[in-house]
């Protein structure tokens, strides 16, 4: 019993520290088998073309019939000026439930604010006047910008260091993947690790 | 063919064979200890293989990796496992030496994802690969066992 509480007394700190999911920026059902952590930045140009072209197609084979479930974690880089922004709004607005339509219209329109710097129209063009509001209150919040760090944070920890990086998890395995990889070697990995 | 001979130089390959036996022998373990996509992907990322022989590649060079780090270490086959060898990291070297010089940022692979391509990685792998050169030279200086 006092082994049970000693290791209760030094694992409830390490479960503290798990970053909560914010539901909107995960797409299908937290008990699929496959969990697929995306690390990307929406001024990175190839994390559009992941966005744009690969998730589409996990959507489809694995998303939709429940196989995968994937987590979006912000991983801004130095190089681009304007992404910590446009990551404020995405998590402002994940907050009122419009995560991915922010990011679609991000990543849609990333050649429209990446170099120019106006990233709010993009974002309002998504949203209704109250949601405008909602999201350019909720990006002030200190609690959004601890948000971005500690999932970059985590992303570093995690040996994240180039964007787009997908981490698989399946059961208690992690497989951090080369960035932007095939879709047909995704697909392989993905079938070979769903329970037969 | 004295100098082959010599106590000191044959220890020194013996443990230079055990070495480069040891780490091919686990690069080929933890290959395979992972799902053949991943490391696929690692190959691929590289850019230098056509794709059609990605999935080949990624399927039997840990294998291959694993079999000429046994017979490195056991002394079979010396000529051909060290050659072998040689050939491997000087095509490893080039693929390594590409990426970073052409600043791709990507994964080594060379143990598994996760070690981003770096002077430590050249540094590691270009000694290795001065070190199987070696074995390879003497190797092929020694002279043919009778049958």
């Amino acid at each position: 019993m006092k082994l049970y509480a000693a290791a209760l007394v030094v694992l409830l700190p390490c479960l503290a520290a798990v970053p909560e999911i914010d539901k909107a920026k995960t797409l299908g059902n937290p008990t699929a088998p496959i969990r697929i952590e995306i690390f990307s930045d929406f001024s990175c140009p190839h994390c559009k073309v992941l966005h744009e072209n690969t998730l589409p197609l996990l959507m489809t084979d694995y998303v939709v019939p429940g196989k995968v479930y994937i987590v979006d974690r912000a991983f801004p880089l130095n190089g681009y000026k304007f992404s910590r922004e446009a990551f404020g709004y995405a998590v402002a607005a994940a907050r009122i439930g419009k995560y991915q339509q922010v990011a679609n219209a991000l990543f849609a329109k990333q050649s429209d604010w990446n170099l120019a710097g106006n990233v709010w129209p993009v974002v309002a063009a998504v949203l209704s006047p109250t949601e405008q509001k909602k999201v350019q209150e909720l990006a002030k919040d200190p609690g959004v910008q601890a948000e971005i760090e500690a999932e970059l944070q985590e992303g570093l920890a995690a040996g994240v260091n180039s964007t787009p990086t997908m981490i698989v998890t399946a059961g208690s395995k992690r497989y951090p993947l080369p960035p932007a990889p095939n879709y047909s070697l995704l697909k392989s990995m993905i079938d070979g690790l769903l329970p037969k | 063919m004295a100098s082959y001979q010599s106590k000191p130089l044959r220890w020194t390959l013996v443990a230079l064979r055990v070495i480069l036996g040891a780490v091919f022998i686990y690069s080929g373990y933890v290959k395979l200890r992972e799902p053949w996509a991943l490391f696929a992907m690692g190959i691929d990322s590289y850019h230098m293989l056509p794709f059609r022989l990605v999935e080949p590649m990624a399927r039997t060079l840990p294998w291959f990796e694993v079999l000429v780090g046994l017979l490195l270490i056991v002394g079979l086959w010396l000529r051909l496992s060290s050659a072998a060898v040689s050939v491997m990291m000087l095509v490893f070297m080039t693929a390594i030496l590409h990426a970073y010089f052409t600043g791709q940022q990507i994964s080594c692979g060379c143990f598994g994802p996760g070690e981003p391509i770096s002077k430590w990685t050249m540094l590691r792998d270009g000694s290795m690969l001065a070190a199987s050169l070696f074995v390879t030279w003497m190797a092929l200086r020694r002279p043919r066992r009778m049958a």
